[in-house]
């Protein structure tokens, strides 16, 4: 039996080696895909993921659902490859599947400009190639990465990351209830953690993925907000980097 | 366009720390194997954790709320012959694994350091050993530190080609001792360039070839003993390293095997799950060591497990899969007495060549057991019969027993050889354990602790090793002592952190004065009313009060008012988290245990007489009839009048001059229980008697000077009854507000087929019948059993009742369908417990549910967890068992020693019947005892024992015969029992 992660409180220090306020390699290119209008490739840690955006494209039937009067309609769609899962049982289900795409709809409905595009379509497609833990955050980043690689206006850049609570809720002793960033996929089986994505400072998704206890939540939204600017940094990074080279 | 490949980058970003990944090989359940690859953050910042280095003060990690943890590795650590200037010790996985109890000793092994490696692997190993370990790395005082060597670059290592696991994490332990010394030395050369005072790290390995390449490394190594010999107790320390591991390697060349080996795990799950093996706990029968049982869904009656080669290894309380023999090996249940002392007193602990498992005696005692069953059919009925294969989870635990003196082979206090001898364990259905000790001269006579550490095939006997002596057998503190721990309660005083709960102000605390204090918020001011107490004499901590007034429409409000101490003890901190695993308080003869600190106990909970209290308070509109009106609760504050003893309310209410108010009122309590008890009984409930005993003891040396069945007065069941009702009341409106969640209790009906066999004796013995269709009819049939010639007939039928049934328990709503709810004994819908928050920990959290129901707060998160509440009834419900038992067991003890040297006749009654031997109950002591044939006459008398008709008919010289319900006298003195060590009361018939 390995070690779990109540191990924490011992040295401070998680299952991999890393403190609570940090990230996991975080590893990122744009433009891996000439075909594309936009895409983008992510490692965060070894949950790594690939996005391909296509569009805006006039849209071919007119009633879309999900898209109001004179604005884009963002579709998304996620495809899990079939060696990505940890374990087969763990694989990401149709449900799950489902509610992220409606979720990155939704957050990119409302960060895009997509007023500019009346009648059109911007789809975004993900292919899961592993899983390791904050896969809606790692999907909205490497999306957030392939829609300006498209050159679609935004605001501003939308990055998430997840955020655990140590003490699982059974043994609620506050001395070792550190928030832990960033959560790799045996994290995410044994503590009660939040997804949080942000543009700039303002929560713009908030998924609470198991249940947390109300006192936790604001300790660890902070730490949530702090890691997305972090995140933000590097993808920024990664993109001037691509301008540099080629821009 | 960059070229892009999914092929991991292997560049790292820049601003990372070193990034290693770590790769497990794991088969799936479908069988596949997975290659699972981690991640693995190598850093520089994690400490050595010693008071003398500077430098990893600096790098040491702060959490969220900027702490520091303090280092824990003294800087002037305990030496030892090979290392004068002290020494940090580094056990590798085995030391621990072997000498867990030498490491918890307070004396010695102080400023250890474990390994990440090492936790690892004990916990792969063991998951019992590991909790044993976190626990003593929480342990302040021993300075046990856990360094994450994986995690610390200059101590990773990585796997070599065609390394084993163990070697690697041999040299992962290597080269993390390597490292320390290094890193202290650089540290203490920092601190000052004079000191000379460098502490070794020490590996500790019993690995030969482990500590083979360390000294050729250079790299300070001992083996477990070869430490411990330099220590100053080193006897007694040595003999606390595990046996097992030192005899798999002599055993080893031996082939003899007594006992069938364990199928394997797969099989074994593959069995249950196609119904052909049966899973379940392991039961011993208290009178027959070589009769088990064990429950399992499949079958109505439990299991027949006989004989040792069946139950193959199995000690009582271990889950074990078993198989169904064949039907013609099918038996009854023993109707003999067969203990292990008598059949294999001269088992020799040392020799084991030659001898089978079963020795010829037991095999005797087994062969007329089967040749009585098969001879008649009518009453003993054959029970299926079952062997175990194979254990799924071991349940040992530290055993408190006596050395057998003739195991002992030199008795000589001052001889150091090292011998083999055996340990009877006080609880007479674990086997007896071979112990290798070199201090049995010392250990004769006394009360030792031990624990089994192995049972192999080649063993007649588990192999166990000593613990600790808790003192000289029979002496108070070590009896004491003994059941303490025999029933698994926790006595150590309150730790720091728990008394650190408490209010600052102590014993000075007061209810506010004021009433605008937030202390008032939502109370009702009750000190107006004629509140009393009335409790056993000399109780300290009253958990109760009442009071009772005539309202102007003619009915009665009653009110009862329990000690509010979910106001002193907030949800989930240390103190409450002791009295959850506390449970209950326990209380002996001479000694109480208590759940809560005394300073809430005795004094800031307790609804002491003539002061304030924060009460929580239950108040009925009661007609006269004793029916309910309306029912309200509230945290209040009340002031008792007076707190009496049983009696003396009994005598103040029987006093006609005594006119005032509160014996008034206590005149309408008692008419309205009467009433309220009379339908309690027309609804069915049941009146089982219990013997209660009470021992009294001299005040001073709490000597035992005389036994006496306890009095019961009116005013008992005055008291009873009202906290029955206000039990009743409060799990109604907790169930009304927390339907999933509210804590409740439950009495089971008993299975018809526990009074199978109570049935048949009464309509065999005096052509009584017992109904148990229902509550009801239960109660009503036993009013019947009398006897009247002999007024104790009923009593004693009763008290046999009470021991076929189901055992009450708490439980959680939402895992019971409300059917299930009821209590079977009161006759109550359902039921909770209230009214002793000070010595229970359900009622206190019945009061933090309650006290949300009623919006006075808010619950916390905790209570509305249901998988949380259900680990705690589960360890309340055994608490609170394992509390009786130690009060039972204490019981006994005092009894004993009161009646030492006494001998007295007495009478008694025969409770149970075997084919040699029968037991004899004492209605004045309120014991039970086995009179065995062999003790009516050496040698032991023949006897004629007809099952059908419960009689025992002894012949020879004795010529007399004994059947079940005959009142016998019986000459009562005390006797060291063989078997246990303890003193019991010994019984001969007259
Ligand atoms: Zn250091």
């Amino acid at each position: 039996m390995p070690l779990d992660t109540s191990i924490y409180p011992l040295a401070l220090l998680r299952l991999d080696g890393r403190r609570w306020n940090e990230l996991r390699r975080i590893h990122a290119q744009v433009s891996v895909q000439a075909a594309a209008d936009g895409s983008s490739y992510l490692e965060m840690g070894n949950t790594r993921v690939i996005c391909v955006v296509l569009g805006p494209a006039e849209g071919k039937d007119k009633g879309q659902r999900g898209a109001r009067e004179g604005e884009a309609k963002v579709g998304v769609e996620i495809a899990v490859a079939g060696f990505s899962g940890m374990e087969r049982r763990r694989r990401v289900g149709n449900k799950r599947t489902s509610e992220m795409q409606h979720c990155l709809s939704t957050a990119f409905s409302s960060l895009l400009f997509t007023h500019l595009y009346p009648h059109s379509t911007i789809s975004i497609s993900i292919h899961i190639l592993s899983q390791d833990g904050s896969l809606l955050a790692a999907c909205l980043n490497a999306a957030t990465l392939a829609l300006i690689d498209a050159g679609i206006p935004m605001s501003d850049y939308l990055t998430a990351c997840t955020v655990a609570s140590s003490a699982s809720s059974s043994s609620s002793d506050t001395a070792t209830s550190d928030p832990l960033l960033d959560l790799n996929g045996l994290e995410e089986q044994e503590l009660p953690f939040l997804t949080i994505g942000a543009v700039g400072e303002k929560v713009s998704v908030l998924m609470l993925e198991t249940r947390v206890r109300m006192e936790r939540v604001e300790g660890m939204l902070a730490v949530g907000v702090e890691g997305c600017k972090r995140v933000r940094a590097i993808l920024d990074g990664v993109v001037r980097t691509y301008e540099k080279k080629f821009g | 366009m960059e070229y892009f490949s999914l092929k991991r980058s292997s560049a790292l970003d820049q601003g990372q720390t070193n990034l290693s990944s770590k790769v497990y090989v794991r088969s799936t359940k479908s069988g596949k194997v997975q290659k699972i690859v981690r991640e693995l953050y190598l850093r520089r910042d994690i400490p050595c954790s010693s008071s003398l280095c500077r430098a990893c003060l600096e790098i040491a990690p702060t959490d969220y709320s900027k702490k520091v943890a303090p280092f824990v590795l003294s800087d002037t650590p305990a030496g030892s012959k090979n290392f004068p200037n002290g020494q940090y010790l580094v056990p590798d996985t085995n030391a621990f694994l072997t000498g867990m109890d030498l490491f918890e000793v307070e004396t010695a092994f102080h400023d250890v350091v474990v390994l990440q490696t090492v936790l690892e692997e004990v916990k792969n190993q063991s998951l019992p050993l590991y909790h044993r370990l976190i626990a003593l790395t929480k342990n302040e005082g021993k300075r046990f530190y856990v360094f994450f060597n994986e995690f610390r670059q200059e101590t990773y290592v990585i796997r070599n080609a065609g390394e084993t696991i163990n070697d690697r994490n041999d040299r992962a332990v290597r080269k993390a001792v390597l490292w320390y010394n290094h890193h202290l030395s650089e540290a203490v050369a920092a601190r000052s360039k004079k000191q000379q005072r460098i502490p070794s790290v020490v590996m500790i390995t019993d690995d030969r070839d482990n500590l083979q390449k360390a000294k050729s490394d250079g790299i300070p190594a001992l083996s477990l003993s070869e430490f411990v010999s330099g220590l100053e107790n080193a006897d007694e320390l040595l003999d606390m390293i595990s046996a097992a591991q030192e005899r798999r390697e002599v055993r080893s060349s031996k082939a003899e095997v007594f006992y069938p080996e364990y199928f394997t795990m797969s099989k074994m799950m593959t069995g249950v799950k196609a119904g052909t093996l049966h899973q379940g706990i392991f039961n011993v029968s208290p009178y027959n060591y070589l009769e088990g049982s064990i429950h399992v869904p499949a079958f109505d009656k439990s299991l027949l497990i006989l004989g040792r080669e069946n139950s193959n290894r199995a000690v009582s309380g271990d889950v074990v899969v078993v198989e169904v023999l064949p039907k013609d090996q099918w038996k009854a249940p023993s109707t003999k007495i067969i203990e292990e002392e008598t059949l294999n007193k001269n088992d020799n602990p040392e020799v084991e060549d030659g001898e089978d498992v079963i020795s010829e005696r037991e095999r005797r005692a087994l062969q007329e057991e089967v040749k009585r069953v098969h001879g008649q059919s009518a009453e003993g009925r054959p029970q299926p019969t079952a062997r175990v294969v194979g254990i799924i989870k071991r349940n040992w635990r530290q055993y408190v027993g006596h050395i057998d003196r003739d195991s002992v082979r030199s008795t000589s206090k001052s001889s150091r050889q090292q011998q083999m001898v055996f340990l009877v364990p006080m609880d007479k259905r674990i086997p007896k354990i071979r112990i290798r000790t070199r201090q049995a001269g010392e250990l004769l006579g006394q009360r030792v602790l031990a624990t089994i550490d192995s049972w192999e095939r080649d063993s007649r006997y588990p192999v166990g090793h000593f613990v600790r002596s808790l003192g000289e057998l029979e002496s108070k503190g070590a009896e004491t002592e003994a059941l303490l721990l025999e029933w698994d309660v926790q006595y150590r005083p309150f730790p720091k952190i728990v008394l650190d709960c408490l209010p600052p102000e102590g014993h000075e605390w007061k209810v506010p004065a004021s009433l605008d204090d937030p202390g008032w918020r939502g109370r009702k001011d009750l000190r107006d009313l004629l509140v009393c107490s009335i409790d056993p004499p000399g109780c300290v901590d009253i958990d109760d009060a009442l009071h009772a007034r005539k309202l102007p429409n003619g009915n009665f409000e009653v009110g009862v008012h329990i000690a509010d101490v979910s106001h002193f003890v907030k949800p989930n901190n240390a103190m409450d988290k002791e009295a959850s695993q506390r449970g209950t308080t326990v209380y002996l003869v001479d000694k109480r245990i208590d759940m809560l600190p005394m300073l809430l106990g005795t004094d800031l909970c307790s609804l002491k007489p003539y002061v304030e209290r924060y009460a929580f308070t239950v108040l009925w509109e009661i007609t006269t009839n004793a029916d309910i009106v309306s029912v309200d609760f509230t945290k209040s504050v009340i002031r008792s009048r007076e707190a009496f003893s049983y009696e003396q309310a009994q005598i103040r209410i029987d006093d006609e001059s005594q006119q005032d108010g509160l014996t008034n009122g206590m005149r309408t309590l008692m008419m309205l229980s009467k009433k309220l008890r009379q339908k309690r009984y027309d609804a069915g409930a049941l009146n089982l008697a219990s013997p209660e005993v009470k021992v009294q003891t001299e005040s001073e040396t709490s000597d035992p000077v005389d036994v006496q069945t306890k009095r019961l007065l009116d005013t008992n069941s005055l008291v009873e009854e009202f906290m029955l009702l206000a039990n009743i009341s409060v799990a109604g409106k907790n169930y009304e507000a927390f339907p999933q969640t509210a804590l409740l209790r439950r009495h089971g009906a008993p299975p018809k087929t526990n009074f199978e066999e109570l049935g048949n004796q009464l309509k065999v013995k005096k052509g009584l019948e017992i109904r148990t269709d229902s509550s009801k009819a239960l109660a009503d049939s036993l009013d019947t059993c009398v006897d009247h010639k002999e007024p104790f007939f009923n009593t004693l039928v009763r008290i046999m009742a009470t021991r076929c049934m189901m055992s009450a328990e708490y439980f959680c709503a939402g895992s019971q369908a409300y059917p299930e709810f009821r209590h079977y004994g009161l006759a109550s819908e359902i039921y909770t417990h209230f009214t002793s928050p000070i010595r229970r920990y359900a009622d206190l959290e019945a009061h933090r549910q309650l006290a949300a129901a009623i919006d006075y707060e808010p619950l916390d998160p905790s209570l509305h967890s249901k998988a949380k509440l259900e680990g705690i009834c589960k360890n309340i419900n055994m608490r609170h068992r394992n509390a009786q038992m130690a009060g039972r067991a204490s019981i006994e003890y005092y009894v004993g020693q009161a009646l030492k040297g006494k001998d007295i006749k007495e009478e008694g009654f025969i409770m149970k019947i075997f084919s040699n031997g029968f037991v004899v109950f004492v209605p004045r002591f309120g014991v039970e005892s086995l009179i065995r044939l062999r003790d009516l006459a050496t040698p032991e008398p023949e006897a004629e024992f007809d099952a059908e008709n419960y009689v025992l008919k002894v012949k020879g010289d004795i010529n007399r015969s004994v059947e079940l319900f005959e009142k016998v006298t019986v000459r009562i003195t005390d006797e060291i029992e063989e078997s246990t060590g303890k003193r019991k009361v010994k019984l001969t018939l007259v």
